[in-house]
């Protein structure tokens, strides 16, 4: 019996040492830089998006061109954006990943040395001539994570905007035109509430409203606020012009009916979904919603358009490929992006309801697709893209949620509101001014 | 004279403990038996918890090294009106998921034990038990969804659409307090009342019929039975409950996560959620362990008082006072 027992012990032990030496044999071939073979990529572009069928297709080409192997993990957004920092700093990193720009996200992995320089890359490849300079804006890093810096820690395959969609069949039947000027939108405004409709498809339990609020800070400011705002370049006054016009005007819209009083537990999907059924016929958002109301706003004619009568709106790059500075096949990553960048790819994007940064108009089949990259192309020659009102300092998403639902459902007025989000934002940028 | 007396204390005081054969040799080879499970409270419990305590003295992003800062964090949380917010709620959920479950829970395991398992038999009681029961293995994210589908705003609500038959105006329900917290105290009251009812319906077995049927013939009625002989008999059970339920309570989590985010404005944020916002959005580590420190702190306070209370109860019970 006690032999027995010493002699399972022996195996049991050998196995264990010959699974650890496996192991060890495993990391110690990851650590020596990788085989030259795999690309281990991640993103958390749905199969269905435009971003989703380019990346599919770039995939086929970079394993046919250069016969290394793709080992995907599809993750989610949050997955990403909430334990990639933890992964990074390990062997399991992957070679190649996709993540949200911002000082807050790419930018801290950048100061932190998380990701890679690949400013070299960039000019070998000659990207940067590919990217309009304010696309450019969320590639480059300061050494503090600031974007708008020297380095480049990201490339940009694709672009974003807010602005704002129309039910033209709703304007047409209110006897109504579309909007050119911000006067002329506050009069349509009216109009609709005098006829009992609210207007305004909102969401105060999630982004819509916060970047509402910010559209109309940008409408009051100029390139100098944003600078403040997103790049530190001197103090926002957070009870000064750009910000209280926003905020007592939000809270106007609520007092006015533009914006249904439950506005404060109302989620984007639900405000989407108010204008794809046709309840809203006003959505103040993004690009992103344009190719589902491709697929599902369909009972009634639709447009989009910047937001009226403001030079800045907000919107920048999409996100970033990024290249952690763990990875074992730097190369192979470098190929990859080049790819997404030639025009095939770019086109797969157009033609899908995505703005691409690089792509042959000529390439561009699809006729609603085209209608939006040239609303967004005017949007880039007027430098007008101003980032999101949450990128500067960490959890200043959540911050911007709690304190615009404070003033919308009457809990504290403007001057209160402006103060707390002053004061937060003040305390979440300390360390990199 | 003293046989007798010796006899009757035998029967009235039974051994507080039951007695353990000892064996000769000492009691070195048992700690080789307990080493695993120490090993294991090392690596997942006393490690993460001093590694915490010690995170709660510096600013950390939760990358590289952290900066040692002293007691900043500490002092900051004093001043912090959201961290006393949350802790106002904590009161609010005990409520919920404390207090009113264990009262409801006590008469509804009390009248499927003794009305509906003796009218209908005992599987309606075991049926009804385990419908009780359901919300407790449901997954809270499952049970979230549905609730949010429930109470969301406007005439799309199925609450609201319910309140329309009677020309009820629709309500936002997640968006104002305090309609807010009190729809996320009934959904806890909801999720929590089937444990109570679980536990006591089997402490109430332990009770022997025939100091009911004695009660019965001495003219108590079922209120005094229920008080006098139930009350009394399944007093552990009642602690067990109080104590793991009030634990639950403070460390709320994941409904709050689901059904309201901390909103309408932080009115409905809890520690737990708090500290989870610190730690992953706003990346201030440090700052998120002082505040899970102190949830921990307090936890273990309340759990000491549960079961010194507990043990003195105990006592006075078995000196028969």
């Amino acid at each position: 019996m006690a032999r027995r027992i010493r002699s399972t012990t022996v195996a049991a032990l050998a196995a264990l040492t010959a699974t650890g030496v496996a192991l060890s044999g495993c990391t110690a071939g990851t650590d020596e830089g990788g085989d030259g073979q795999t690309l281990k990529l991640w993103h958390y572009e749905g199969a269905d998006s435009a971003m989703g069928k380019a990346w599919a297709e770039a995939i086929d080409i970079f394993e046919k061109e250069t016969g290394a192997t793709v080992e995907f993990e599809e993750k989610s957004f949050e997955q990403i954006q909430k334990t990639a920092s933890q992964v990074l700093d390990t062997d399991a990193a992957p070679d190649l990943m996709e993540f949200n720009k911002g000082n807050a996200t790419a930018g801290f992995l950048a100061s932190t040395g998380l990701i890679a320089d690949i400013s070299d890359a960039v000019e070998e490849y000659g990207w940067d001539d590919k990217l309009a300079p304010s696309l450019q804006t969320t590639a480059k890093y300061s050494e503090d994570g600031v974007m708008g810096g020297d380095t480049w820690f990201g490339v940009p395959n694709y672009g974003e905007f807010v602005g704002v969609y129309y039910n033209e069949d709703a304007f047409a039947e209110a006897g109504l035109q579309i909007p050119t000027t911000y006067d002329e939108f506050v009069d349509v405004l009216d109009a609709f509430v005098a006829k009992g409709v609210t207007p305004l498809a909102e969401a105060g339990a999630e982004y819509p409203l916060g970047q509402l609020w910010y559209q109309l800070a940008l409408n009051a400011g100029d390139r100098g606020f944003v600078d403040q705002y997103q790049l530190y370049d001197g103090e926002v006054d957070w009870q000064g012009p750009e910000v209280t016009a926003a905020t007592e005007t939000i809270a106007e819209y609520v007092d006015k009916g533009y914006i249904a009083s439950d506005v404060s537990s109302v989620k984007a999907e639900d405000a989407g979904v108010s204008f794809i059924n046709g309840t809203s016929p006003i959505f103040v958002s993004g690009s992103w919603w344009f190719g589902r109301f491709v697929a599902e706003a369909t009972g009634f004619d639709w447009t989009m358009t910047a937001f009226p009568g403001a030079d800045l709106s907000l919107g920048s790059s999409g996100n970033l490929w990024v290249v952690p500075e763990n990875a074992a096949n730097k190369e192979l990553a470098y190929e990859f992006i080049d790819i997404t960048m030639r025009p095939e790819i770019q086109a797969i994007i157009g033609n899908n309801g995505g703005l691409p940064v690089a792509a042959e108009i000529d390439d561009i089949t699809d006729e609603k697709s085209a209608e939006l990259i040239e609303t967004f192309n005017g949007v880039l020659e007027a430098d007008g893209l101003s980032f999101y009102p949450d990128w500067p300092a960490p959890g200043f998403y959540d911050v911007l949620v709690q304190e615009l639902q404070g003033l919308v459902t009457g809990v504290q007025d403007a001057e209160t509101t402006n103060a707390n989000l002053g004061e937060q934002y003040d305390e979440g940028t300390a360390e990199f001014r | 004279m003293s046989l007798v007396t010796r006899r009757e204390g035998r029967t009235k005081l039974p051994p507080e403990q039951p007695s353990i054969p000892q064996r000769r040799g000492g009691t070195g080879a048992y700690w080789m038996y307990l080493l695993p499970g120490f090993v294991l409270l090392l690596i997942v419990v006393i490690v993460p918890l001093v590694w915490n305590v010690y995170l709660t003295f510096t600013r950390w992003r939760g990358v590289r090294s952290p900066e040692f800062i002293g007691l900043e964090n500490w002092q900051k949380i004093l001043g912090d009106g959201d961290f006393w917010t949350s802790f106002t709620n904590s009161v609010w959920m005990i409520i919920a998921m404390v207090v009113v479950p264990t009262i409801l829970g006590l008469i509804v395991a009390a009248l499927l034990f003794d009305v509906v398992g003796r009218k209908f038999g005992g599987k309606v009681g075991s049926f009804l038990r385990a419908t009780y029961y359901l919300p407790q293995i449901l997954p809270i994210a499952v049970a979230g969804i549905v609730i949010g589908w429930i109470v969301r705003p406007g005439s799309d609500g199925a609450l609201n659409q319910m309140l329309g038959w009677f020309g009820i105006p629709a309500y936002d329900w997640l968006g104002q307090m305090p309609s807010a917290l009190i729809v996320l105290m009934v959904v806890m009251v909801w999720v929590q009342l089937g444990y109570p009812v679980v536990v006591f319906m089997a402490a109430l077995q332990r009770v022997d019929p025939e100091l009911y049927e004695a009660a019965e013939l001495d003219g108590a009625n079922w209120f005094q039975r229920f008080s006098a002989i139930t009350m009394s008999i399944i007093r552990p059970e009642i602690f067990v409950v109080t104590l793991t339920c009030t634990i639950a309570a403070l460390k709320v989590f994941g409904p709050v996560y689901i059904i309201t985010r901390g909103g309408p404005a932080g009115s409905t944020l809890v520690p737990a959620y708090y500290a989870y916002q610190e730690f992953f959005t706003k990346r201030n580590v440090g700052y998120g362990a002082t505040i899970a420190t102190v949830l921990t702190i307090v936890v273990v306070i309340v759990s000491i008082i549960f079961i010194r209370v507990q043990n003195s109860l105990e006592r006075k019970e078995r000196a028969g006072l």
